[in-house]
């Protein structure tokens, strides 16, 4: 299981464009190289630039094209209509509108809203997510195919599931565990004492 | 019965998951009593079972089973204390608080010395020669600098540059995170997020 | 402690000796001989026996008979421990008897409605206890082996509901909260249901405020500072 936190900084390692209000050579970095940076000319840089040159006033943060009210409400829609999960605009789309929104909320015209439409999907989803795995545990499935999950979903039902799991499948299998107390025999066991005290007398 | 006062220690480790009670010396000196009784008996009545009476073999095999059960009670009570003792290091870090360190045993607290001591060698040789201190950052880090309002009467701290901050109660400060997170750790200071 | 553990039994787990500690009545097959200080300790121990079996009142020996032995026929409730030492394939010294809330009676009961069953009183190691006894080559060993599958198959659905909801509280043995429906949970739920709340609890406060959150005090430092002013205000 991760921490949350975990997952968010797995999701700051996202792309998104900013446009900057300095001039920068190429940085390279572990990651990859990036910029070089104009002042004015939009250049795609990880969350985590972005957030930490808009807190020092250095950039203005391009907000990802589906973070917008109406193609949420689009979303929505296929998510309640269909009978699988759909498949989300980015494999971290609650993490990254979350560090976006809070690192610059107030340049996003209907901003609230936005949060309110991803808030309704997440919950949609989450809803799905629990009857999915209450029927694959009332049926006893050993195997789920489940695509266009998100990372933070998924990471939702750890450490639960696979716990529950591993449970069920002691459970089912019990006679063959580990008994620390189980004697294969106990004529052999009673030779194994007599040995041991005579080895002691 | 046999096996009850092994059984009763256990049971003191169950009944108080998030504290350590105190080392139950008058216990296990109990139980390994009754395992020397269980022991001596069992010899006795072997001996017998060897010279041809079969009728004692019952008894040898409950006794011994029961000197097995003491024998996983006791050891279980040992490992699982000490399980404890070794997250301590990581939570409290190298110095216990005196209420704590009273509920130990001499051994004990001679392995807790050592292996905070192993636990410090290591950190010291990881990290390119710099060290690492791996109870360090135990979420991402968000900034190299946070806000601290301090709980309790501290003293001085001194920083890695050679300043030196007096930690009053209730006095806040901006510090780097490396150096105060042990501290925000052992509830001496408190993180503050706007 | 790593808590997040899954958890499996082992030889040093605290867990699985308690749940072998659980008695069940057996009867013995021959005579054992030479054991007075069993036979003179029973009757304490009857007196304090805790556990949710009840005690048959022929199990009791005479504690002022000076018989150092059990006699054939004497029927006694004796832990899972010494009960499976001495009843196997080979050589019965005892023979058990399963206890009654894994009869048919309560299987029924369990079968039909799971989810309002509160296991916790029935036994505190209902699933492991219940493992264990489906090992002894009973005629209703596969029966309860299946009826415990079934029981945690029907009760998930809850557990995970109660994880993610969190109101109530489990932090408490569960005994006397009577209000709380989580205290109906066996040991191995409520082991469940506080690793998912945890998880769950954290993901919340990540929803409401993001990955920002504050460094907390070590859980073992605020355990001891509570313990601390307990302490403080009693004295």
């Amino acid at each position: 299981m991760m921490d949350p936190a975990e997952v968010e900084f797995i999701a700051e390692k996202q792309m998104v464009e900013i446009v900057p209000n300095f001039n920068f050579d190429r940085v390279y970095l572990i990651s990859g190289e990036i910029g070089p940076f104009r002042a004015g000319l939009p250049v795609k840089v990880p969350i985590w630039m972005a957030i930490n040159l808009r807190q020092r006033q250095k950039c203005r943060i391009l907000v990802p094209d589906w973070m917008d009210v109406e193609k949420l409400e689009q979303a929505k829609e296929d998510e309640s209509a269909s009978r699988y999960f759909t498949k989300m605009p980015s494999e971290h789309y609650m993490a990254e509108a979350q560090l976006i929104l809070s690192a610059c909320g107030e340049d996003v015209p209907r901003a609230d809203e936005i949060r309110t439409a991803l808030k309704d999907l997440w919950d949609m989803r989450m809803s799905k997510l629990r009857s999915s795995v209450d029927t694959f545990i009332k049926t006893g499935g050993t195997h789920a195919r489940l695509d266009h999950l998100t990372l933070m979903e998924m990471n939702s039902v750890r450490p639960l599931l696979p716990h529950a799991l591993d449970q069920l499948h002691r459970l089912s299998t019990v006679r063959f565990v580990f008994s620390p107390l189980v004697n294969s025999s106990s004529c052999f066991d009673m030779h194994i004492s007599i040995l041991y005290y005579c080895f002691w007398c | 019965m046999f096996g009850d006062k092994a059984f009763e220690l256990i049971k003191e480790l169950e009944r108080c998951p998030d504290s350590l009670p105190a080392f139950n010396d008058e216990g296990v000196r109990q139980v390994l009593e009754e395992m020397r009784v269980l022991f001596e008996q069992n010899q006795k009545d072997v001996n017998v079972s060897v010279s041809g009476d079969a009728n004692y073999f019952a008894g040898v095999q409950l006794r011994h089973t029961s000197l097995e059960r003491n024998k996983r009670c006791l050891l279980a009570y040992l490992y699982n204390r000490l399980q404890y003792i070794r997250q301590m290091r990581w939570e409290f870090g190298s110095i216990l608080p005196p209420e704590i360190k009273f509920n130990l045993c001499e051994p004990e607290v001679k392995w807790f010395g050592n292996y905070s001591k192993y636990l410090a060698n290591y950190m010291k040789t990881i990290g390119d020669g710099y060290g690492l201190d791996l109870t360090q950052d135990t979420k991402p880090p968000k900034s190299l600098y946070i806000e601290v309002r301090c709980l309790v009467d501290y003293g001085k701290l001194e920083l890695e540059d050679g300043e030196i901050v007096l930690l009053k109660k209730n006095s806040q400060h901006l510090l780097p995170r490396s150096e105060c997170e042990p501290l925000i750790r052992q509830g001496i200071l408190q993180h503050i997020v706007h | 402690m790593p808590l997040l553990r899954s958890y499996t039994p082992h030889y040093f787990s605290i867990d699985d000796i308690m749940a072998t500690q659980e008695r069940l009545p057996c009867k013995f097959e021959v005579d054992v001989l030479r054991l007075g200080e069993y036979c003179r300790n029973q009757a304490k121990i009857i007196m304090s026996n805790t556990t949710a079996l009840k005690v048959a009142k022929k199990s009791f020996l005479d504690p002022s008979s000076d018989d150092e032995d059990i006699k054939t026929g004497t029927t006694l409730e004796l832990p899972y421990w010494l009960a499976r030492a001495l009843c196997n394939r080979n050589r019965s010294i005892v023979s058990v008897n399963i206890p009654r809330i894994y009869k048919e009676a309560y299987r029924e009961i369990l079968k039909a409605e799971a989810s309002v069953v509160d296991l916790h009183r029935l036994c505190v190691y209902f699933y492991e206890f219940g493992s264990y006894l489906s090992g002894f080559n009973h005629r209703d060993s596969t029966e309860i082996g299946n009826l415990l599958v079934q029981c945690f198959k029907d009760r998930f659905r809850l557990i995970m509901d109660w994880a993610q909801n969190s109101s109530g509280d489990t932090s408490g043995s569960g005994r006397g909260a009577g209000s709380d429906p989580t205290a109906r949970l066996d040991n191995l739920e409520r082991g469940l249901l506080i690793t998912g709340r945890s998880s769950w609890e954290a993901l919340e406060a990540w929803l409401s405020q993001g990955g920002g959150r504050p460094i907390g005090p070590a859980n073992m430092v605020v355990n001891h500072q509570k313990r601390q002013l307990a302490n403080a205000s009693v004295s």
